[in-house]
């Protein structure tokens, strides 16, 4: 079979073209139960002629040879398919998880970093697991069970009709109202342990309440009121635990109970009949094992009706992430030009509104190619904002960026970002090797690239020390490094790229005066050839740019080179006075 | 093994409890069991006694119906009182064992919240005990009833006829190795799926963090390829579970096949030899025991092997229950009336990581009614001092003294209610407003809620809340301004009345002006006339200090009032200078 590892459609999704490749595994499922049911319903057959046989004393050794034979190749192939009915469909729930997982994926790929800020991460993990994993649930179990269910009342209703229509009436006439207050019962239930749900992250909420303020427990010695509250909240629990148990073993002991009801009814009426030699004592029994075997799948009803409600509930909150476009497209006509424009930036009075409130407004300014621009201002002010435009993180509310004279927008997504190099100011690592950290943005590592990098950024002597070197593995599985050491193997990794355009958003703030009068040395030659924006709040650093820029409340306030703006009031010599009594506080 | 016995003194207050659940299971097992007696004689003395006049048998197989329906009502009613005294037992003792967990956690000391991460501790009091929850009811008591039932039924066909048992014998011993077997498969299988899973979501977890970087560095290809491959590394394990649970089903029916396979050839053949041993009655009855015989076998072999899990758990549970508690009161606390509030650090030395000292040799004495503001760079080791007199931490070297008593010789409790504190991450527990400032204290009454908000300016805004001091609060406080937040958390610190009080007034950015005003006043009005330590960051808090101690790098450089030190012109005038020329 063809597998297909994405679906994914420019139309709305829809969970139908999941099944569609496995049509096969769908008639497979229905042919198997079939078989399974069908051979389930046979063997008290063979039974029921033994018995009478054994009755009237006509057995033969011949016959039961016989009898027994058809049993066991009758059970044999029963046991056969009754493998395949459960495996088809569980097989194919699991082909449905994997591409719907993958097109999911594939799908955030695409989304850009607005839809990431709105959307929290662990709810897109619970969506791409636990969402995902009940409509696997859904889909193989209700397969399973559904078709299962089905054919064993339509099957066992018509053989119990032909065997003895009283007889199938009295069990049709006991199961239907049994499995009516079954369904009654079960909504009873749903609804205590809904309750029951609400009342446990109760519960947990209010131990990670305890757990995250434990200080100001501590420190008020809460401890106490807080123990009795919480042993409040866990009789109450018992409670409602209770309340769910007494309802669910009512459940289970009120239908053994029906079953039972319905063996001695069968037996009555039907002694009756044997009695008055209208039946025989095998159809008798026959019927107590139809009666037995179709116990599980009358209670499977309502479960397997449950598991799809709740698979439908997952998929809409799949599909609503499926359905969202990403805003940042790219016009679909370019062609992917061989020649790379030339660059140079040019802000066109851009303007930039996130829900309703201005963070950037009225910027103009021109970085000619090769020249490094500086940025600086308060926090919060819209310098990372500015620089993450360029790179086309999100779209300006109104203006324009160009490069080499292109508006960004005309220029291929990849193209754009395959000339910058980008390092941002909380860096983003990957649990992989530091080789693959700094060669991140690079399609073949190479060895001597990956070592230049790391020494501009003054990495190379940390990783000297590290067990495995540039195979190190970073994270939890290996070294934790320090923000300072992150930092740098960020710039490593913008460096790397060799880009046209190098962006460093305060990539130095958590390193050492020093080390960073070190790495902008180093960074020096490798700005020269570049376009350079680069965020900062030092002026050690700032002086290094052509110009430089002070951004407050998404404007720019100040513009011109280090000597020109030290001279004049303003944000940026009231900073240079303040980074000089530190200085002298350090001194000391 | 040892952790296991210790969980089950938990069960030690409820044995007489578990004897009766014991002992209903026994009758369940025995009454119900019953049942297919009465269908032989059913069977063998009515429908197949032909001797006897007709009348005669229709009224004795109405007479064994209701026998039978009654036999299984009160079997079945017994069985449901049975289920719901074991849930009840189960619920008794993970209630217990939540309640030693939970208590546990807040006694240990703060060094510990340091070190583990609060999803650690949440996955203790939440998956790991409803993992123990399921294994009291489902897999300790299950599995005896499962093995009661299989007993039971055992007993019952041997007794009816040892032949036709040879049926289960012949089968059991060989369904039993195999269905542990498949749930030993089925099991390895699951942990495969775990790990795959979980590594799976460190992927997705890492990949939607970074995903601005990834498209950055155009990188979504490679990522997609990762995680295809991890996404179908997953499914083989997954393909590997349905191998084996597909297989489990069908092996329970085979062996109930075999069984019901060799019951009838054994029936049938001295059934047709005419022998005494066995009627077609009990050859029927027989069948019947065979249906109800395979599902307790089923899930027996199923629940053997899920001891191990919960082990897993009770291990994680008992570790953190035999966690040391680093802060203890000793046996002899002095429990004093009142504190008049001298605080005297003597040569104190402490680090939070060995060796790394963080306050070094430190001696310094504060009066009763005194403020004293502490100032210093970040990392100076300002805020330790707060944490070392309210215990959070105990010194290494040296000592810390209230009223000239070591504050190791006070009950950790009785010293905390004679502290406030008013931290700089405000932290607002769900519950009303009123709840927020009293914490529940007893004998803060609502009058002296209102007095307190009134006084640090936190009245007016509260007032102006849907629902004014009963205003219920979500987490954290969502709604409030953060100075609004930090008003609430001085009206608690004063509602409390607290003998001395700790102030960590550390710079916070995105306070308006018109709060900034109104939070520097009620500060001022909150240490007045109190024994006061301010980690002081505003000017106004500093100036208005009795006393300014100036740390760096963990030790003292200088003390006295903010007139003589300026007049020093050392590193404190350097300080104040920095501060004057910070933004906000």
């Amino acid at each position: 079979m063809v597998e297909r590892s994405s679906l994914i459609e420019k139309q709305s999704a829809r969970l139908s073209q999941y099944f569609r490749p496995y049509r096969k595994d769908l008639f497979g499922t229905i042919l198997c139960g079939l078989i399974t049911v069908g051979c389930n319903l046979t063997l008290p057959v063979f039974t029921r002629w033994m018995i009478d046989g054994l009755e009237a004393g006509t057995l033969t050794n011949q016959l039961l040879i016989r009898y027994l034979v058809y049993f066991v190749a009758v059970g044999a192939v029963s046991v056969f398919f009754s493998r395949y009915l459960r495996k088809l469909p569980m097989k194919l729930s699991h082909k449905v998880e994997y591409t719907l997982r993958n097109d999911v994926f594939r799908h955030l790929t695409r989304m850009d970093q607005a839809f990431f800020r709105s959307e929290r991460t662990g709810d897109l993990m619970t969506r791409l697991s636990s969402d995902i994993n009940i409509i696997r649930d859904s889909i193989g179990q209700g397969c399973l069970q559904g078709s299962r269910t089905i054919l064993v009342i339509i099957m066992a209703s018509f053989v119990m009709v032909l065997a003895d229509v009283q007889l199938a009436l009295i069990v049709i006439g006991l199961f239907t109202p049994m499995v009516l207050i079954f369904f009654l019962i079960l909504r009873i239930m749903r609804r205590y342990q809904q309750e029951l749900q609400e009342h446990v992250s109760e519960v947990s909420n209010y131990s990670q309440e305890t757990f995250s303020g434990i200080r100001c427990i501590k420190g008020f010695a809460l401890e106490k009121r807080r123990n009795e509250a919480f042993e409040g909240l866990n009789t109450d629990l018992i409670g409602k635990n209770m309340r769910v148990a007494a309802t669910r073993h009512f459940l289970f002991s009120f239908m053994s109970f029906g079953f039972g009801l319905g063996t001695i009814l069968i037996m009555v009426v039907g002694g009756r009949k044997v009695i008055a030699g209208e039946l025989t004592l095998g159809t008798l029994t026959q019927f107590s094992a139809y009666l037995l075997y179709m116990q599980w799948p009358l209670l499977a009803i309502s479960w397997v009706l449950s598991m799809l409600q709740r698979g439908k509930v997952s998929w809409l909150r799949i599909k609503e992430i499926l359905d969202r476009e990403p805003k940042i497209q790219e016009n679909s006509e370019l062609p992917m030009s061989g020649n790379r424009p030339e660059a140079s930036i040019h802000f066109q009075g851009l303007e930039l509104e996130i829900g309703g409130r201005t963070f950037l407004r009225n910027i103009n300014l021109d970085v000619p190619a090769g020249q490094t621009l500086g940025i600086t201002g308060p926090t919060g002010s819209g310098k990372t904002l500015l620089t993450s435009l360029v790179a086309r993180l999100a779209d300006p509310t109104a203006g324009s960026i160009e490069i080499g004279g292109t508006d960004i927008q005309d220029l291929p997504l990849t193209q754009l970002r395959g000339m910058i190099g980008y390092a941002a100011q909380e860096p983003i690592l990957f649990s992989r090797t530091l080789e693959h950290n700094i060669g991140f943005g690079l399609d073949d590592i190479d060895g001597s690239v990956i070592s230049w990098a790391a020494d501009i950024a003054h990495l190379h002597h940390d990783v000297e020390t590290f067990p495995e070197k540039y195979e190190t593995m970073l994270g939890e599985r290996g070294v934790t490094l320090s923000g300072g050491q992150r930092q740098r193997t960020s710039i490593s990794r913008a460096i790397a790229r060799k880009p046209d355009i190098l962006i460093l958003d305060d990539v130095l703030s958590a390193v050492d005066t020093q080390t960073e009068a070190a790495i902008m040395s180093k960074l020096q030659p490798v700005m020269k050839n570049r376009t350079t924006l680069f965020v900062s709040h030092r002026i050690s650093t700032l002086r290094y740019a052509d110009t430089i820029i002070v951004i407050e409340d998404g404007q720019i306030t100040q513009r011109g080179t280090h000597d020109e703006l030290i001279k004049l009031p303003g944000y940026y010599s009231e900073l240079n006075t303040l980074q000089q009594l530190e200085q002298k506080l350090e001194a000391e | 093994m040892n952790k296991g016995r210790r969980f089950l003194s938990y069960a030690k207050p409820y044995s007489g409890w578990l004897a009766l659940a014991f002992s209903l299971i026994m009758f369940t097992t025995l009454s119900i069991n019953f049942l297919p007696v009465l269908l032989q004689r059913i069977t063998d003395d009515v429908l197949r006694n032909d001797a006897s006049p007709l009348d005669e048998r229709l009224d004795q197989l109405l007479h064994l119906g209701l026998i039978y329906i009654s036999i299984a009502a009160v079997g079945y009613v017994v069985r449901y009182l049975q289920t719901l005294l074991t849930a009840w037992i189960g619920q008794k003792i993970i209630y217990d064992l939540r309640l030693a967990v939970f208590r546990k956690v807040l006694r240990l000391h703060q060094g510990y919240f340091d070190k583990t991460a609060i999803g650690t501790l949440m996955s203790r009091v939440t998956s790991d005990i409803e993992r123990l929850q399921h294994f009291v009811t489902e897999g300790v008591v299950g599995s005896i009833a499962d093995l009661f039932m299989i007993i039971g039924i055992m007993g019952y066909m041997v007794w009816f006829s040892p032949r036709l048992s040879i049926s289960i014998f012949a089968t059991l011993p060989f369904l039993f190795v195999l269905m542990y077997f498949v749930n030993v498969k089925l099991r390895n299988a699951n942990r495969d799926i775990r790990d795959r899973q979980s590594n799976l979501n460190a992927l997705i977890q890492e990949d939607l963090t970074g995903m601005t970087t990834i498209q950055l560095f155009n990188r979504e290809t490679s990522a997609i390829e990762d995680f295809e491959g991890r996404n179908k590394h997953l499914r083989s394990a997954y393909y590997d579970e349905v191998k084996w649970f597909s297989l489990y089903f069908p092996t329970m029916e085979s062996g109930q096949i075999v069984a019901q396979l060799i019951t009838l050839a054994i029936g049938g053949t001295l059934i047709m030899a005419h022998s005494d041993l066995l009627t077609l009655g009990t050859l029927i009855a027989f069948l019947a025991y065979l249906k109800g015989f395979f599902q307790p076998l089923g899930s027996l072999s199923d629940k053997v092997g899920s001891f191990q899990v919960a082990m897993a758990s009770i291990e994680r549970v008992f570790d953190l229950l035999d966690t040391k508690e680093e802060i203890n009161d000793r046996d002899d606390v002095a429990t004093p009336e009142g504190i008049a509030g001298t605080i005297a650090f003597n040569d104190v030395s402490f680090a939070y990581i060995e060796d790394n000292w963080v306050i070094k040799n430190l001696s310094f004495e504060v009066e009763p009614g005194q403020v004293l503001a502490v100032v210093g760079a970040t990392g100076a080791g300002k805020s330790t001092i707060i944490n070392l007199i309210g215990r959070f931490y105990d010194v290494q070297q040296g000592s810390v003294t209230i009223d000239g008593t070591d504050i190791k010789n006070f009950a950790k409790h009785d010293l905390r209610t004679r502290l406030g504190y008013v931290f700089q991450d405000p932290f607002i527990f769900t519950g009303s407003v009123a709840e927020n400032i009293s914490l529940s204290t007893p004998g803060v009454e609502r009058a002296d809620i209102i007095r307190a908000a009134h006084t640090v300016n936190a009245h007016t805004f509260i007032e102006a809340m849907p629902d004014g001091y009963d205003t219920v609060m979500n987490e954290r406080g969502a709604g409030l301004s953060l100075g609004q937040k930090q008003l609430l958390v001085m009206a608690r610190a004063l509602a409390q009345d607290p003998e001395l009080l700790f102030v960590l007034d550390e710079a916070t950015a995105s306070v308006d002006t018109a709060t900034e005003i109104l939070i520097q006043d009620a500060l001022a009005k909150l240490m007045s006339n109190r024994t006061s330590i301010v980690i002081a960051h505003r000017l106004s808090t500093i100036r208005n200090a009795d006393r300014i101690l100036v740390m760096r790098h963990g030790e003292l450089v200088d003390q006295g009032t903010h007139d003589e030190l300026m007049a020093n012109d050392g590193y404190y005038r350097q300080l104040y200078e920095l501060l004057l020329h910070s933004p906000s």
